[in-house]
């Protein structure tokens, strides 16, 4: 396998024939990537809804059965 | 194709004479062109994956084969692809929008889930990082080297990691840690049960003997969240933005992952084999390093140093990848810039998180009789909650068309099989919430 190393013009198409020109991802021109910054929070669709609804649930027991925990082994419900 | 040039480029293109100046290397052949694009790419799924082989991870996986001998490994072949599909997630999402994962929740979901899921996560890391540094004290101290020595020269040098100024030299050296746990099949190796049933326990889910009781119920949610850490989400995200992958880069960073994932369950499956050998022996230990320090008569003290060794490292390499995802993670909520490409005085909030982290957490270590139980358990519950809830807000950005396309969407299967693994983590989050409250759920062992 023989790299050559190579500075070229970005706009340039003409590589030596059957070669292929290769760059590192930090040294290429950056990308344009989805613009996010339009765009504000996710529609509440149902099934999202549905799910945040689900996660909320789930934390709020888990918090409790925590909490639960906590009292048990401070004794507050009686020692076992 | 033959006869036909072609020039590898995914960034726009400005006009001929303004065109900037790009570095790249020639290569001749298409395979070539694929295998040197694919080592450019390398490194963020390996990373990620390899890193969460951390200290909890040694403990984990040694303990299930000291109690169970190879019964588990069949969970491991099953978190191959669960950890492989939940990343995959990831990396689309972190090509896709060149964002971090906390910036996408904070942005798409408000400011509460935001603040909430940065919250949870710098929780949670911090008191992980804690277990590193414990682990790596146990480990030098079992060498006969004093932790007041062998945690700080650990910490100065996971400072001295990233504050090169170049993502690519942090990369290549956290590449490097992550190969060196190769040593772990060698280790695998020396001490291997027989190869019928290491194949049939791999191959075929079973229950050990003795039926599902609570001491295996703790193993097999402690397994699943060892090989699944929050962490993960934000750290791979975060680490593609900085290596600011391509779209073109896609498929790479798919085999790059997956490439990831099946050494990362391999070392697994290695640690579980080694901790066979503690059953075997009819060793009762309290840590890695004991067992290690225990087998010495049997195994020789090659495999003992070895053991001791690649504690370290596991510790060393989830404390880097745990505390990057922080400083990252707040870094980008916060608006800070926040890249290993810059040089410390250029982004001095993001390293001094980082450092803060890595600093604080040492130095808890060292404190005369920490509670380092208390930690360990904190660190358990905390991760509990915040896994199930770090893949709902992975999954419902995944199926974000306004936000990644139709492109880069979740195809229904994608969905069928995260939607699974997601319940299953609940249920799993839910068992294990459950054994603590009422402890007779399961019959002791």
């Amino acid at each position: 396998m023989n790299f050559m190393p190579a500075t070229m013009n970005l706009n340039m198409t003409e590589v030596p024939e059957n070669h292929y020109f290769v760059v590192h991802p930090l040294d290429d021109v950056e990308e344009e990537k989805v613009d996010t910054s339009t765009l504000g929070p996710m529609p509440m669709t149902t099934s999202v809804k549905v799910s945040l609804i689900a996660l909320r649930g789930y934390l709020a027991l888990m918090v409790l059965l925590v909490f639960y925990h906590v009292m048990d082994l401070a004794g507050v419900f009686g020692k076992h | 194709m033959q006869g036909k040039v072609i020039a590898i480029s995914t960034a726009g293109i400005g006009t001929p004479t303004e065109a900037p100046v790009v570095r790249g290397k020639i290569v001749r052949s298409k395979w070539a062109r694929n295998l040197l694009t694919f080592l450019m790419v390398f490194g963020p799924g390996l990373i990620v994956m390899e890193a969460d082989n951390d200290a909890g991870a040694v403990s984990t996986y040694v303990q299930a084969g000291a109690q169970y001998g190879t019964k588990l490994l069949w969970l491991l072949l099953l978190l191959l692809p669960t950890c492989y599909f939940i990343q995959e997630m990831v990396v689309r999402l972190g090509i896709a929008t060149g964002k971090g994962h906390a910036a996408m929740i904070y942005q798409r979901f408000g400011k509460w889930w935001g603040l909430f899921s940065l919250f949870d996560l710098e929780a949670v890391n911090f008191l992980t990082l804690v277990t590193e540094f414990a682990a790596i004290a146990l480990a030098v101290s079992h060498m006969g080297i004093s932790p007041y020595l062998g945690v700080p020269v650990a910490a100065v040098g996971l400072t001295l990691m990233v504050l090169t100024g170049s993502y690519l030299r942090w990369e290549r050296i956290t590449v490097f840690l992550c190969l060196l746990d190769f040593a772990w099949l060698v280790i695998a190796f020396r001490l291997r049960p027989g190869l019928g049933g290491l194949v049939h326990d791999t191959l075929v889910p079973g229950v050990p003997v003795g039926g599902i009781t609570s001491s295996l119920m703790f193993l097999v949610i402690a397994i699943v969240g060892t090989t699944i850490a929050p962490w993960q989400l934000f750290f791979q995200q975060s680490c593609i933005a900085d290596k600011r992958l391509r779209f073109a880069d896609l498929t790479w960073a798919r085999l790059d992952t997956f490439l990831g994932a099946v050494f990362t369950i391999v070392v697994a499956a290695c640690m579980m084999i080694a901790g066979t050998a503690a059953l075997v022996h009819g060793i009762n230990f309290a840590d890695p390093a004991q067992m290690a320090n225990d087998l010495r008569p049997f195994v020789g003290e090659v495999i003992r140093l070895g053991i001791l060794l690649l504690m370290i490292n596991a510790a060393v390499l989830g404390t880097t990848a745990i505390s990057l995802s922080s400083a990252w993670a707040y870094g980008e909520v916060r608006g800070w810039p926040h890249s290993l490409q810059m040089p410390v005085k250029k982004a001095k909030g993001f390293y001094a998180t980082y450092i803060a982290c890595v600093a604080a957490a040492a130095a808890i270590v060292l404190i005369p009789r920490a509670p380092l139980q208390l930690i360990i358990l904190g660190v358990q519950v905390l991760a509990g909650i915040i896994l199930p809830s770090a893949i709902i807000f992975l999954q419902l950005l995944l199926n974000d068309k306004e936000l990644l396309g139709e492109k880069y969407v979740n195809k229904p299967w994608n969905n069928w099989v995260n939607w699974t693994i997601i319940v299953v983590l609940f249920a799993l989050s839910l068992i294990l919430a459950a054994q603590v409250v009422a402890p007779n759920l399961f019959p002791s062992a």
